[in-house]
Parts: C-alpha cells; structure tokens; sequence
C-alpha cells in the first residue's frame, strides 16, 4: 500500500466490512434482490457498479463547487443517468453482444441507491482521488455481498455454479442427486434473498459486537 | 371496472415492495417508527401519484415513436424512446426536490427523521419503477396512469406501514443481539413477501389454465381410467385413515 | 457550498445550461450511433429468425448465432420466400423480416389491419415457416421466433426478452428452455389451435410428450412463463388461416 496513505486505504477496506453499504448503510438492496438468483448476473452488476460508481464520484467531486445546492439531487440523478446511457448507446453500436448482456441492469444502475447515496454522501464533500477511493472501496464491499448471495442462490437454488452443474444433474440423477438430494427452488425466488442477507447480517454482527444495534 | 382492477392488482398482485422488491433502501431503513414510516409513506403515495401521469404525458407525447406527430405530420418518424430513461428521471427528481422544500418548510421533525431519505426517494426505485412499468405495460389512459400511481403508492405505503408496526413489536420481543434491527427486518420481510406471494395468482392465468385442464380429461379417454385408478387408491388411503382413526379412540380409550 | 451557488439566478442558469449541454450530447451521440445500431438490429433479427430454424452454431449448453459476418449471406441461403399476411391476402416482400411486430400490434389494436410476416426457409430439404411473436414478461417486453413445419409442430423456437430476471425470467432464451419447445404440437388431431403452455410441475421434465401442449416451466419465473404462453397463444394463432389453405392446396 504505498501509493496510499491509511487514510486513504481505509476508505478502500472499510466498507468491506464495518461500513458495508448493503448491510450496514442500507443502500443498493433492490439490485441485490433482482439479480443475485445467478452468480454470473451477480458478478456483471459488481463490475458495471464498480465502474460507474468509481466515475460518477470523480465527475461529481469535480463538480462539487459548481452545482447549486437547490437542485443538486437532478444534477447527480442525471449525471448518473447520462453516463449510464452513453455507455449503453456506445455498446450498442460497436459491441451489440456485450450490450444486450448489460441492458438489464442499466435501469438497475440508475436507481441504485448505492450510486446516489455516495454522491450525497461523500463525493459532494470531497476531492476527486478520495472520491474515487470510496467509490471502488463501496462498490467492492457491495460485489461482496452480492457475489456471496449470488453462490449460495444458484448453488442451492439450481445446483450450479456459473452455468456449471456442480451437483450433478437433477434430471439424469447423477452426482448427489443420485442419493436423494432435490434442488430447493425456493432459492430462486427473491424473499429468499432477503433471508440471505440477513444471515449474513447475522453472521457479520456476531463476529463484531460493535455493530449490534440496540433495537 | 377497468379502474377498480388496475386499482387493486396495483395494490396487492403487483405490490412494488413483495412482488417486484423495489424501493427497498428506504423500506428498510426508514421503517423503525411508524410515524415516520406514515410520512414516508405518504411522500411516495404523492411523488407517485404526480410522476406516474406527467411521465405518461411525457411518453404520449414527446418520447414515443411517432408521439411527435401533433406537432406535424414530418415529425412522425422521431423516435425519443432513448431520452425515457432520463426524462422520466428529471421529472421525479424535480418533484423530489419539491417535496423535500415544502416538508423542510412545514414539518422539520420530519424532514430531520427522514435524514437522507428523502434526497433518495429519487433513487427509490419503486418510483422508477411506476413510470417504467406505466410504459412498458401500454397503460392507456391519463386517468388509469393516475390510478395506477395512488394504487402503487398505496401498496407501497401498506408494506411500509406494516413492517414498522411490527418492527416497534418486536422490540419486546427477545431477538437475538446479532440480529436486532436490520438482520430481523430482513428476515421479517422475507417471510412477508412468501406471504404476498399468495396473491399472484389471483389475477393472472388461474381462470384459463383451469379450463384447459378440464378440457383434457374430457378428450383424452385413457386418463380416465387413470383417474379411477387415482380415486380407488385414494378411497382406501381414507379407509385407511379411519381404521387408524379406530386406533386412535381405542387408545385414548385405555388411558381415560 | 459557497454563497454564489445558492443564488436563484444560478441555479436557473445552471439547470438551463445542464439541460442544453446533456440533451445536445445525448442528442448528438444517438443519432450519431443510429446507423450502426440500426444495422446491428437488422443483423440480429436476421440471426433470431435463422436460429430458430435450426441455422446457427450451437454448442452443447449455450446458443449461439451464426457469426454477423456472414448473417445477410446464411439468409439470402435458407429464407426462401418472405410473406407478408394482410388481412386475407398473402403478398411476398423482401424487407418482411424489417416489420415492427410492436407497432403492427398497437395498430390492430387501434382497429388497423396487421400485417404478420412469415418467413419460408428451406434446410436439408425440409420446409421451414418462421413467425415472429412478442409479449410482456415480468419487467418490460418479450419476443421470439417460432419455426414450424406444414402441420405447425414447432421445429425450434427462440426467446428473447428486454429485462427479466436473470437468473430466473432470463432464462427463457437459455437452451434448455427453447428447446424444449422443438416438435411440440400447436394444432389438436382436428386442426383447432390449442398453443403450448409453459407449465408448472407437468410430470415431464424431460419434455418426452410431444402433444400435451405443454413444456416445463422455469422454476420461479412463473410471470415469465406466463408471458410466453400468451404471445404463442395470441399471435401465432393469427396464422392457422394460412396453415389451413396450406394444406388445401
């Protein structure tokens, strides 16, 4: 860590763990309830979050002098917003492939509450390079998690791993479903999600006591 | 007829927070009181009621392929659908901001508990989310876009209000330390949500999957003598039943 | 935040130029990139409507297209003839496949005439009709092409979808979902049109029965499924007029 200051590297680590933005901030749980039925899905909205969060911090850190303060949630919503589109026109031209694999989650992105709860939060009160810090340390602590829910999910849920069968395969009853073990379907479906987090929110809280909430 | 459906199918079929899971942050967060939650709730119920009609105008008239066409007949061909994402998000954002001076102005108790929420009832994606589905399902009315908006709103309120009630319950209630708040919360909702489930099928595919499934009874000749099969097997499982029944009041018999 | 933000001239100023700068980039860069979206479209749609007639580069789990190089070339090859079906009247036209089925739906809607386009493709001497069907899924729109033969039994089918679920909706243009849809019937013994539907728990998940009008549905994506019961059922039903003077002739 010598390009860092700890200062600095503590933007980086921090939301792993004691300022996680889906466990601890509450921001960005819609996305991580929609898509996180698939750790592949899980892993393209980390990286596409990764990105534009670490962007949008910079662009609104820059202009954190300049917007007025009546109207600042437009401006943050519609730089997001435009960011967001161009990227999704650009892919559309030149990478139509990769761009229909994405166009799901641009609607996702927009509203991800993560993206706008660190423009209010942080990237209006601080200089570009701290800004983009935090934004890939908050976006690396909410890959965590969703990658987390996203293998337990399709684990238990189809029995596969990235689209590989890990388990065997349910139909021809190979593997473990070869002694009796059935897929639980209830995995897929978002209330199961929910659960999961708050297992993990559970797990979190036990291992350090200074995040347990009175009530 | 048309109204009431949409009105109810809006509340409890497509609830935004059980069936679709959006505008959960602020769903989660802002649920630890009920007065708060009522104001938040209120605050969606109106931002939504507003959006959800001036984005239908907006798509009717600006966005839509071929909605420029009262401006002329050469403007028929433009296509704005690509500026949706971001009209439909000025529009709520400047609402947003509306609410958020006239609740600093007359309510500041609220406007301080609602914190940093209520910047982010913009991002809530439950409002988005109204004006997407408002497009993307062809409502197709300025009165039914309106209905649809109270109705979401609605919905959106009742799932908010109820978590909040039963989160100030649970304080009673002995939790354990790891879980308090958030982590119970979270798995309260999950278990609300298996609950509303209940609710999807009433509206969609029940009636006609039903039908057809008589139909094929009916034509199809060999199932029937699979259904008899099915049904004397089925007699002498009650049979059976009753016989353990015999054993049941024999026994309860012995110990009186 | 510094005094001269908080003016309201400012802020007017600032939104007016925000507004100006943002549209004319969006503006410039949309109609900019059109061409090449548009030709990307095209290219894919040619892509779908030979997929699902069984001409692409499939691998054991995933689907896959033939290339977009040779895209136009495999069309002009395997798509015979291209019809366009207007009320009773059935005319060929080489830009069929460029029919909007969204914008011919909301016209019949409006009491217009649809034009529904059918593609004949020939492959390994067998005959191919190939109809384009769109509906609504959970989050926004669904469409696909199903390919049949004279009788209309479904040689192969393929789904596409705008923003369902990955992971559960999305699923529908998986390999494991379309194909199960190949050699399924769409017409009972006395030629009335009965359609498939994605069903739950119909005690045949390996889909051996041809003619139960029914495949096995993705599990927790029942409004998905739904959605492609209904498009199959409402829009290919359009086409068992023409299926009927098929068979006359």
């Amino acid at each position: 860590m010598g390009l860092l200051s700890k200062k600095d590297a503590k933007l980086i680590t921090d939301p792993f763990a004691d300022n996680n933005p889906i466990t601890i901030q509450v921001l960005g749980i819609c996305s991580a309830l929609a898509i996180t039925a698939e750790l592949k899905a899980s892993i393209v909205m980390s990286i596409s979050v990764l990105f534009v969060l670490g962007l949008g911090n910079v662009v609104i850190s820059l202009m954190r002098n300049i917007i007025p303060s009546k109207i600042r949630i437009i401006v943050q919503l519609i730089v997001v917003a435009t960011l967001v589109i161009i990227v999704d026109l650009v892919l559309k031209a030149f990478a139509y492939e990769l761009s229909k694999t994405l166009s799901v989650f641009v609607g996702l992105i927009i509203t991800n509450c993560i993206i706008m709860g660190r423009f209010e939060a942080f990237a209006l009160g601080n200089g570009p390079w701290r800004s983009f810090l935090d934004g890939v340390g908050n976006a690396l602590g909410y890959a965590a998690i969703l990658i987390i829910v996203g293998f337990f999910r399709e684990l238990l849920g189809s029995g596969t791993l990235l689209g590989f069968k890990v388990l065997g395969d349910p139909i021809e009853k190979t593997g473990v479903y070869a002694i009796g073990y059935e897929n639980n379907g209830f995995m897929l479906l978002s209330p199961m999600a929910l659960i999961v987090v708050g297992i993990i929110i559970w797990v979190q809280r036990s291992r350090n006591k200074a995040l347990i909430e009175e009530h | 007829m048309e109204h009431v459906e949409l009105f109810f199918k809006s509340i409890f079929i497509d609830n935004m927070v059980f069936a679709t899971f959006l505008g959960m942050c602020s769903y989660l967060a802002v649920s630890k009181k009920v007065s708060t939650a009522v104001g938040l709730g209120a605050a969606v119920i109106f931002v939504l009621a507003v959006t959800v009609p001036l984005n239908w105008l907006l798509d009717q008239y600006i966005l839509k392929e071929g909605a420029l066409v009262w401006l002329g007949p050469e403007y028929a061909e433009y296509d704005l659908s690509f500026l949706s994402f971001i009209m439909f998000i000025a529009t709520i954002a400047t609402m947003v901001q509306l609410v958020e001076i006239i609740v600093e102005k007359f309510s500041p108790s609220l406007y301080n508990s609602l914190g940093i929420f209520l910047p982010l009832i913009a991002v809530n994606c439950a409002i988005l989310g109204g004006s997407l589905f408002m497009q993307s399902r062809e409502i197709a009315t300025l009165g039914l876009a309106l209905n649809y908006g109270i109705g979401s709103g609605i919905g959106w309120f009742l799932a908010i209000l109820a978590i909040a009630a039963i989160r100030e319950k649970i304080r009673y209630s002995n939790v354990p330390p790891a879980l308090r708040g958030l982590g119970i919360t979270f798995i309260v909702t999950g278990l609300m949500a298996i609950g509303f489930m209940s609710f999807g099928g009433m509206l969609t595919g029940g009636d006609d999957a039903k039908k057809e499934d008589k139909k094929e009874v009916v034509t199809t000749e060999p199932k029937k003598d699979e259904v008899k099969k099915e049904l004397q097997e089925a007699n002498t499982e009650l049979s059976r039943s009753e016989e353990d029944k015999k054993e049941i009041a024999e026994n309860t018999k012995e110990i009186e | 935040m510094s005094k001269r933000t908080d003016s309201n001239l400012y802020t007017v100023l600032f939104a007016v130029g925000m507004v100006l700068v943002v549209g004319a980039l969006l503006a410039f860069l949309a109609s900019f990139l059109a061409p090449n979206i548009d030709e990307n479209k095209r290219i894919e749609k040619q892509q779908n409507i030979l997929y699902a007639m069984g001409v692409n580069e499939n691998d054991e789990s995933s689907a896959i297209f033939v290339s977009t190089a040779v895209a136009e070339q495999e069309f002009q090859k395997y798509i015979k003839k291209q019809l366009v079906i207007e009320g009773g009247k059935v005319t060929e036209d080489e830009k069929a496949y460029l029919i909007d089925v969204k914008k011919e739906k909301s016209k019949a809607k409006n009491g217009g005439v649809r034009r529904l386009p059918l593609f004949v493709g020939e492959k390994d001497g067998k005959t191919f009709y190939v109809a384009p069907i769109r509906g609504k899924g959970l989050w926004d729109a669904i469409w696909g092409y199903v390919a049949m033969d004279e009788n209309m039994v479904v040689q192969g089918a393929y789904f596409d979808h705008k923003g369902e679920t990955p992971g559960l909706g999305a699923n529908i243009k998986q390999r494991f979902f379309m194909d199960d849809f190949t050699g399924e019937h769409l017409l009972d013994d006395t030629g009335n049109f009965k359609g498939i539907r994605v069903a739950k728990g119909n005690n045949d998940p390996k889909n051996e029965e041809k003619t139960d009008y029914e495949v096995d549905a993705i599990a927790g994506a029942t409004i998905t499924g739904d959605g492609v019961s209904a498009m199959i059922k409402s829009d290919l039903k359009l086409y068992v007029p023409y299926f009927k003077t098929l068979k006359t002739n």
